[in-house]
């Protein structure tokens, strides 16, 4: 639930009207200047229609700077951001050699892993030595090494599933999955704020796709009752499938699922779940197991269960955990598992190597420490920033924490001062969110330290007085009072 | 002071915007300051200035409303392509609350520009024909006509 103040809702209304004014009439004048110059293209068709390319012509490239900065050292706690430059108003930026030591608020380094690790990375480069870069093959054809088999022995274990299935991208995993498990004749429900692969996925598959309010279990169980009473859209016949596709932490609102209620929904009118855990496997639960272990679900009642391994292993991929069948008709049918490559070699060690240290099986305790200082971490900049007076969204214990900013120009205003006092965020826009709710997205690391997290409050304090995105009242600090007490005493 | 704001149901990134608190009060401030704004360029009567806003809110409307199609992100890979931002809002669902709301508003702002210019005539002509040609556009019959081909897709 996001409260905004009337004002600053109005205020940004009226700033996307300008802009987007301002846009239209600069459009209207490159159209003229185009009819009168004309071009070498004749009986070409556009590849763009004129529409459709507006926002990013006109409201993206103005802010680019504040996006796809590149940086040039692993994404620890501390990392090396290169300075940019623009000669034609942020259309085009340039590099230069230049780099700034900043903060790390940005990357999904949940448990540290980002970096180099000293049990990990000797492993990572043996098995860069033995089994190279690539494996050069797909799965089914000479892409299974022992590697891919012990990762997903691994992963199954972890998770608390019969078997899993990995594959090389997280973003793949969702879209090449969904078309596979069901297909027209098909209902699919997803949460309303679902990430991009759920619903490329989703309108891949060819099922009719419905949309319940973001974590709101009565609203789902409302939809489920009208859908499966209707039946096929024409015919009403009675769904072939269902399957209810919620996440695990919501990337943008740092909320955690309601999962006890869903599945309870779920059981009661035989509807499958699928559960995106992109964000909370390793990060939150008392062994990292994810939502399932920090709910108390049992993982019995979630018949697929999606992860992927950038966010708290520091790798790249994705996997899916369920019952045998599942896994085999998977590895049968899936065509990120038949004709996309394999998972590299390297990647899946780092991900076997980071499984082994949050268990304790590599015989010290790194692992629970990481868990206790993410937690730890993430409560203690939340508190703090709210008792700043920021708006912050999500819940107690995870990781991700947006700020609210708003208004269009406070975006840029942010990203820039934060980057010159050397802290650098993520701000996010629309369309990744929608129009008004504008917001900056803090990722917090088991890798930060007690002393950046206080630098990184400092700034974000300062800047936000100077933006202006302080928009509750602000708790006063326990000194001030203590001081007034003892002066009356006196 | 505070409003609370929960995300809609609607998957259209074009159009949720609409469904957000505050909405409708920029809406009416922008017609009154630009009311404002003709009055004191153009020193001209209340009336002249309030039938100056109604043309020009009658065209600006009809254009993004009615006449442009599609969306202004190329993310929904063009399932939008053929629908106006009026067919597309509240997912293509007739006579909702904000649908009354925007056809009220048009109705209003044109009898406060004939009222205020006493019903002579070259005005209320003109006014006349532009809320006509609004209401008609939006009625749920209309949904997704295109009369004589006008506006229609390739």
């Amino acid at each position: 639930m996001i409260t905004i103040p009337y004002l600053t809702a109005l205020s940004t209304y009226f700033s996307y009207g300008l802009l987007f004014a301002f846009g239209q009439f600069r459009d209207f004048f490159r159209k003229i200047f185009d009819w009168w110059h004309a071009s070498n293209l004749q009986g070409y068709a556009p590849i763009c229609l004129g529409l459709e390319d507006f926002y990013t012509r006109r409201l993206y490239l103005r802010i680019q700077d504040c996006f796809g900065r590149p940086i040039s050292s692993a994404p620890d706690a501390w990392f090396h951001v290169v300075e940019r430059y623009s000669n034609d108003n942020n259309k085009t930026l340039k590099r230069t050699d230049k780099i700034n030591r900043c903060l790390n608020l940005g990357s999904y380094n949940y448990l540290g892993f980002a970096a180099s690790d000293e049990y990990c990375t000797p492993r990572v480069i043996d098995s860069l030595n033995k089994f190279s870069a690539s494996t050069c093959s797909t799965r089914v054809d000479g892409g299974t090494t022992i590697v891919h088999k012990e990762l997903e022995e691994r992963v199954a274990n972890f998770v608390g599933k019969p078997a899993a299935i990995v594959f090389g991208m997280g973003y793949v995993t969702n879209s090449a999955v969904l078309p596979v498990l069901i297909g027209k004749g098909g209902l699919i429900i997803s949460d309303s704020l679902n990430h991009n692969s759920i619903v490329n996925g989703a309108r891949g598959s060819g099922a009719t796709v419905r949309v319940f309010q973001h974590n709101t279990p009565s609203h789902l169980e409302k939809v489920l009752r009208e859908q499966i009473a209707e039946g096929q859209p024409r015919t009403h016949r009675p769904w072939k499938k269902i399957i209810v596709v919620v996440e695990g932490i919501y990337s943008m609102e740092g909320e955690i699922c309601k999962l006890p209620e869903i599945v309870a929904i779920c059981k009661k009118y035989k509807a499958y779940v699928y559960l995106d855990e992109a964000h909370s496997i390793g990060a939150v639960g008392k062994t990292g197991r994810g939502v399932c272990e920090l709910l108390g679900v049992d993982t019995t009642d979630v018949d697929i269960m999606m992860g992927t391994f950038t966010k708290s292993f520091g790798s790249c991929g994705g996997y899916i955990a369920g019952s045998k069948e599942l896994i085999q008709y998977l590895k049968f049918t899936c065509p990120a598992h038949l004709y996309a490559t394999a998972i590299s070699p390297p990647a899946a060690q780092q991900i076997i190597s980071s499984i082994k240290v949050i268990l304790g099986e590599d015989g010290s305790s790194r692992g629970a420490q990481k868990l206790a200082r993410i937690r730890e971490n993430s409560n203690f900049f939340r508190s703090e920033l709210q008792k700043m007076g920021f708006e912050v969204l999500g819940d107690n214990d995870s990781p991700v924490m947006p700020i609210m900013l708003y208004n269009p120009a406070k975006i840029p205003a942010f990203s820039r001062e934060c980057l010159k006092q050397n802290v650098a965020v993520v701000t996010v826009a629309f369309p990744a969110t929608p129009l008004l709710l504008a917001r900056a997205r803090i990722c917090i690391s088991a890798s930060h330290t007690k002393e950046d997290l206080i630098k990184a409050l400092e700034v974000i304090s300062q800047v936000g007085d100077l933006v202006g995105i302080k928009y509750f009242p602000a708790e006063p600090k326990k000194q001030q009072q203590e001081g007034k007490r003892t002066i009356k005493l006196e | 002071m505070y409003v609370r704001a929960v995300p809609p149901t609607d998957l259209n990134k074009n159009t949720e915007w609409f469904t957000y608190p505050g909405v409708w009060t920029t809406y009416i401030l922008i017609v009154f300051f630009s009311w404002l704004i003709v009055l004191s360029l153009f020193g001209s009567s209340p009336g002249t200035a309030w039938t100056v806003v109604h043309l020009s809110h009658f065209f600006v409307t009809y254009l993004f409303f009615h006449w442009k199609k599609g969306t202004p992100f190329a993310d929904d890979q063009g399932i939008y392509n053929g629908l106006t931002w009026w067919e597309q809002i509240d997912n293509g669902k007739q006579l909702t609350r904000n649908r009354k709301f925007l056809t009220v508003v048009p109705v209003v702002l044109y009898l406060i520009a004939s009222h205020t210019t006493d019903y002579q005539n070259p005005m209320l002509f003109f006014n006349t024909l532009a809320v006509f040609v609004l209401v008609v556009a939006k009625f749920p019959n209309m949904h997704k006509v295109r009369i004589f081909g006008i506006n229609a897709d390739h």
